[in-house]
């Protein structure tokens, strides 16, 4: 089983997401961009990584989303492969219509709005921890094939542009019908609120992650990759745990072996 | 009577943003034969209530243009282009918080009380070759400089 950690130039969440790869017994390489794309067939799936590919000219992925390579991952993912995009990654796929998978740009992930009792408290960057909550069923979506519905998870955000807007009429109704939005952001909770710091972005009715139709493509904010080992985690205590215990990130990258053990 | 105040800044060093546009619509998007350069300009304008517009414009400038790095030009009301390339203005349609962050600080730190407004895009020079010059512009801002949920273009010149 094997996984292509793409590299762009300006991404770089590639070595902790292959180790994360690694950690729950896939192999997988760092594949850059500027290799034949014809390669990708190899591999049995796939990670785009988070960073400021082409440092974010234009917009975030717009340029990446324009390379052979991507076009090559459009196949893989009508052949059913499983392609996670992680932050920038998750820019990339809507830049490039894998997202939410009608093939066009049917969104955005514009700069982050911060609204708190009906102002703007801030925008722009932000990077904090935060909750997510899981809203699909399990096996309904790769990278949460293993994750049950309603469960929450702590991950690390660390972006500028990750507020989801649509300016396509019946998108978001059509996303949570179809059952395409995946992760939300929630307080401890659980629970879905469109203020800020719980909504960390102002992201539309607080989306995080969201599939394809097919559920083999999903693209999200945060970064499991950073919360894949408990010694990565603000409440980590050498004294108490061991620093390779798991932490909530490895359920993602878990759940990407699951689905194409399941599928292969 | 209020007026706009049309500041246009460029880099004086090379631009890498506009140098990667170039290579990615001439490698990646097919128009290796008909774009010869890309250039870009970054445009604020500046709505005051009073004021000599002129000297507001220089006080402006000593505070959005980095003169190390960049140039700039003004004009008042009218935005005007060269003959030899397309124009095209893309801004965000939905609030832009650069803008209003620019206007707060023009307004409250700088104290320019007499500021309305601010607005910000950027112009994007096409040096297009061939026929249907005005055709090309749209399906390069359509294809790559924008992103219609969140920005919207405009083709101003030739």
């Amino acid at each position: 089983m094997k996984i292509a950690v793409m590299q762009f130039p300006g991404t770089n969440c590639e070595h902790e997401t292959l180790v994360a790869v690694k950690a729950v017994g896939m192999d997988g390489e760092i594949f850059r961009w500027n290799r034949s794309a014809g390669e990708l067939s190899s591999f049995d799936g796939y990670f785009i990584p988070g960073g400021f590919s082409y440092q974010d000219r234009v917009r975030a992925g717009a340029i990446a989303s324009k390379e052979p390579v991507i076009q090559a991952l459009r196949e893989e993912a009508a052949a059913g492969k499983p392609i996670i995009g992680i932050c920038n990654g998750f820019q990339i796929l809507v830049e490039s219509g894998l997202l939410p998978g009608t093939g066009k740009i049917d969104m955005a992930l514009a700069q982050n709005v911060m609204t708190s009792g009906g102002r703007i408290v801030r925008r722009g960057y932000y990077c904090d921890w935060i909750n997510l909550r899981h809203e699909v069923p399990s096996k309904r979506c790769s990278a949460s094939f293993l994750i049950e519905r309603g469960a929450l998870l702590k991950l690390p955000i660390a972006h500028g542009e990750g507020n989801l807007v649509t300016a396509t009429p019946g998108l978001i109704q059509k996303l949570n019908e179809e059952k395409q939005v995946v992760f939300r952001y929630c307080d401890s909770n659980g629970r879905v609120l469109n203020e800020f710091p719980v909504n960390v972005n102002g992201s539309t009715e607080g989306i995080a992650g969201i599939c394809n139709p097919e559920g083999n493509v999903l693209g999200m904010m945060p970064h499991p990759e950073r919360s894949f080992f408990a010694w990565q985690l603000p409440g980590y205590d050498p004294k108490k745990q061991r620093p390779d215990e798991p932490g909530p990130g490895r359920r993602v990258f878990e759940s990407v072996k699951r689905h194409i053990e399941v599928n292969a | 009577m209020s007026q706009r105040i049309n500041l246009r800044v460029w880099l004086k060093i090379p631009d890498a943003e506009a140098a990667t546009v170039k290579n990615t619509l001439s490698r990646r998007m097919g128009l290796k034969d008909v774009l010869s350069d890309v250039k870009k300009e970054r445009l604020f304008s500046i709505e005051v209530d009073s004021g000599d517009p002129q000297e507001m414009a220089k006080a402006f400038a000593k505070e959005l243009v980095n003169e190390n790095k960049e140039s700039h030009k003004v004009s008042i009301n009218d935005l005007t282009f060269e003959e030899e390339y397309i124009a095209l203005k893309v801004a965000l349609h939905i609030e832009d918080g650069e803008a209003i962050s620019i206007r707060e600080r023009l307004r409250s730190r700088l104290g320019f009380k007499n500021v309305v407004d601010v607005k910000k895009a950027t112009i994007w020079k096409l040096y297009l070759n061939g026929m249907d010059v005005q055709e090309r512009a749209k399906e390069i801002a359509e294809g790559l400089l924008i992103n219609p949920h969140k920005d919207s273009y405009e083709i101003l010149g030739k």
